[in-house]
């Protein structure tokens, strides 16, 4: 490709490599590096000048050193006269701060797309980015790809039996992403909603209101039966699902102390200030620190008896959720079998582990949007399947630069076959 | 209308705890309760935990870490946005040691100018107004379309060498050509002579020869500069005035990174002792290093911060060190 230059930044360099060899193109030479103090150094090695540049940098564990590797980058090439600056971000950092949950939180990911602009980025990049209403803050053109055809093609080549199983959201907030997998692979889908603030009078009171209606049902109409059945509840504390003779715990677990005077950083969070703020905001975020140590209930909405459930969600960063999913579809509603699946696998901390460790998920799939280490793919390989993405972002760079649409690859993979 | 009064908030970034506290005692204010930290993908979040609506927020965040400098970028990037959008009235970022400095300027083909990205950011996440502390080039502060508070730390330094070094055989040297108007001016307003060490540099970060301008024979010798990084210069430098002829030397520098080995290198040195300002954490550095002083700005940080809010003059501070 003439008067293109493909930079591959320190975050996520096998991806790169991937893409470039794709496109059949050598990355740009350039040296990234940090000086003794710390900050961080960037020496392009060839004129960029009036080329496209495209900078591939995505999320990572070191991730602030690597936004600013991505700023200096940005601003390097539009000091050494670039034509235009792509930036593509495979997973795109601080998405999940993409709005204002608590009293006075900064909505990062806007601010990081001011950044990006502000910098020099005449265009981005990105993947199944976790709101698309992000492409809003950019005042730049942004095109968001999508994993979901990757992985509905996965399921299809993987899964025995994929045409009867079931796409299962682990919230209420991922259901239109599992609704589009569902469809395009043509089968059923189910909801999981987690409660936070019922506690076990109400699962008592409910489970009573269950047991009426049955009796009733026995010499009574059919068609309410049908709709409870649908709906299997379960309990979960400490994070795992439990029978409903497990003890109560009492009040005093839920981590909610009142030392707001405190400038302690987790007690700032559990303050009065911030922790009445967390029930307010949507339950579709699972960041909350007290969230774990909470009894929750759990609920199924759809039915998976049987099936193959599939687990869906963009981010796979904390277990719990998962876990906690896999466990009432597999113990209480009967799944068959339980894949996690998901764009971007973050596993931070222990993670992977877990996810690993749990009896009741028999795969994870990701694609390799971040960068997760060999070694760690060759520790856990027994259940982790990643997917390779970089044909969609080496395809679509070669389109965007020959200015051709990139509009196929939203839907199929047609195109790069 | 004319606007309602408003009250300082000051916010402590994680950076520098330690120059927060002094600052917010000199002030007689506490700090505002506001918590910066990483989710385990080591994303950063921040949580104001009072109301800023309407209010003069100052954030205290210096350039510092050899680990953590770009988190704390972010870190202060995302408070600064947190206050912004929580209706602030005026966001100032106090930033002692600017970071990024020393890339000011387009030195080779194609390299970023990351001092005015630096600028750029700040701005862009909201920053109303900035104050720092001996820029590296004075001319970053062209870099802000918002008002930028150029600070000195040389009244401290003056003060200090008043107090502790006799004015009859002193001399005032600057290691290296770039900071041969800021020891002028010090050696102006001593009276005593000043002399220049002329560096040939090859590489960032390394030093190769050195030429002395200037008579430095029985003198006690004050190299000053704005910052000791690796303190390879400062080390080479004492080298060099006692070869010369000088009675001894000692180094101020306005802030001590003293990033690697800097401080096993000063142990070895000859220089006397280094005494830096507390514009980074120093802690650790001051039990690796029985050579190291430290001067206390946090009084010129504090008045800045008053008379900024009371819309008072700050060039007096240029000048003076507030009581």
């Amino acid at each position: 490709m003439r008067k293109c230059k493909i930079f591959v930044g320190s975050s996520h360099p096998e991806l790169g490599r991937l893409v470039c060899e794709r496109l059949g193109v050598e990355p740009a030479p350039c040296t990234l590096k940090k000086f003794s103090n710390g900050e961080t150094s960037v020496q392009i090695g060839v004129s960029i000048r009036d080329e496209d540049v495209y900078i591939i940098q995505s999320g990572s564990p070191e991730i602030n050193d690597h936004i600013m590797e991505l700023l200096i980058l940005i601003s390097a090439c539009r000091g050494g006269s670039a034509n235009k600056i792509t930036a593509v971000i495979p997973q795109f950092p601080y998405s999940k701060q993409s709005k204002m949950k608590k009293h006075r939180g900064a909505i990062t990911a806007r601010m990081l797309a001011n950044l990006l602009v502000m910098a020099g980025a005449d265009h981005v990049v990105s993947m199944d980015l976790h709101a698309s209403q992000m492409q809003g803050f950019f005042t730049k053109p942004v095109d968001n790809l999508f994993g979901a055809p990757t992985l509905a093609r996965w399921i299809r080549h993987n899964i025995p039996d994929w045409e009867s199983a079931v796409v299962v959201s682990k919230n209420p907030g991922g259901t239109k992403r599992v609704t589009a997998l569902a469809d395009s692979l043509k089968i059923n889908f189910a909801m999981i909603h987690t409660d936070r603030r019922r506690t076990q009078d109400g699962y008592a009171r409910r489970k009573a209101l269950k047991n009426s209606f049955r009796k009733n049902d026995d010499d009574d109409d059919e068609e309410e039966d049908n709709i409870v059945s649908e709906i299997q509840t379960a309990r979960i504390v400490q994070g795992h699902v439990v029978n409903d003779d497990y003890p109560v715990s009492n009040g005093t677990s839920n981590g909610i102390k009142d030392n707001s005077d405190s400038l302690d950083k987790t007690s700032i969070l559990d303050s009065d200030v911030l922790g009445g703020s967390y029930d307010a905001a949507n339950s579709d975020d699972e960041d909350e620190p007290t969230s774990i140590n909470q009894e929750k209930l759990i609920t199924l909405v759809g039915d998976v008896k049987d099936k193959v459930a599939i687990i869906l969600d963009d981010m796979i960063d904390k277990p719990s959720s998962f876990i906690a999913a896999a466990e009432h579809l597999r113990l209480n509603c009967g799944a068959k079998a339980v894949y996690v699946v998901g764009t971007h696998g973050v596993f931070s901390d222990l993670c992977l582990e877990e996810l690993t460790n749990s009896k009741c998920i028999d795969k994870i799939v990701v694609t390799n949007t971040y960068p997760i280490g060999r070694e760690r793919m060759e520790k856990y390989k027994s259940k982790l399947t990643v997917i390779d993405v970089s044909p969609i972002f080496a395809e679509c760079i070669r389109r965007d630069h020959f200015g051709e649409s990139i509009s196929v690859l939203f839907d199929s993979l047609a195109a790069i076959e | 209308m004319p606007a309602t009064p408003n009250s300082i908030k000051l916010i402590g970034g994680n950076s520098h705890p330690e120059l927060c506290e002094k600052v917010s005692k000199k002030l007689g204010l506490s700090l505002a309760k506001v918590g910066a930290f990483q989710y385990t993908n080591k994303e950063t979040a921040v949580a104001v935990g009072e109301s800023v609506r309407d209010e003069d927020v100052y954030i205290i965040q210096t350039g510092c870490g050899e680990q953590d400098i770009n988190d704390f970028v972010m870190e202060l990037l995302i408070i600064i946005n947190a206050c912004k959008i929580a209706s602030a009235r005026r966001i100032t970022a106090v930033v002692p040691n600017f970071p990024y400095a020393r890339q000011d300027k387009k030195d080779k083909s194609r390299a970023p100018i990351t001092a005015k990205l630096m600028a750029n950011l700040l701005q862009t996440a909201g920053c109303n107004h900035v104050i720092t502390m001996d820029l590296h080039a004075s001319q970053i502060q062209g870099f802000f379309r918002v008002p930028v508070d150029n600070l000195y730390a040389e009244p401290s330094v003056l003060r200090y060498i008043t107090n502790n070094f006799d004015k009859k055989d002193l001399i005032i040297v600057s290691p290296d050509a770039g900071g041969a108007k800021r020891v002028a001016s010090i050696a102006d307003k001593l009276d005593v002579q000043f002399a220049l060490i002329h560096k040939e540099r090859q590489k960032a970060n390394e030093v190769s020869r050195m030429v002395l301008v200037g008579d430095v024979s029985d003198k006690v010798c004050i190299l000053i500069d704005d910052m000791a990084d690796t303190c390879g210069t400062l080390c080479k430098a004492a080298d060099i005035l006692l070869d010369n002829g000088a009675q001894k030397v000692v180094a101020m520098v306005t802030h001590g990174i003293m990033s690697s080995n800097a401080t096993e290198k000063l142990n070895n040195s000859k220089l006397d002792r280094i005494v830096c300002t507390n514009s980074l954490p120093l802690n650790d550095k001051l039990a690796q290093c029985p050579k190291l002083e430290v001067i206390d700005i946090a009084p010129t940080l504090a008045e800045a911060i008053r008379r900024l809010h009371n819309g008072e003059s700050v060039s007096y501070l240029f000048n003076n060190i507030p009581e």
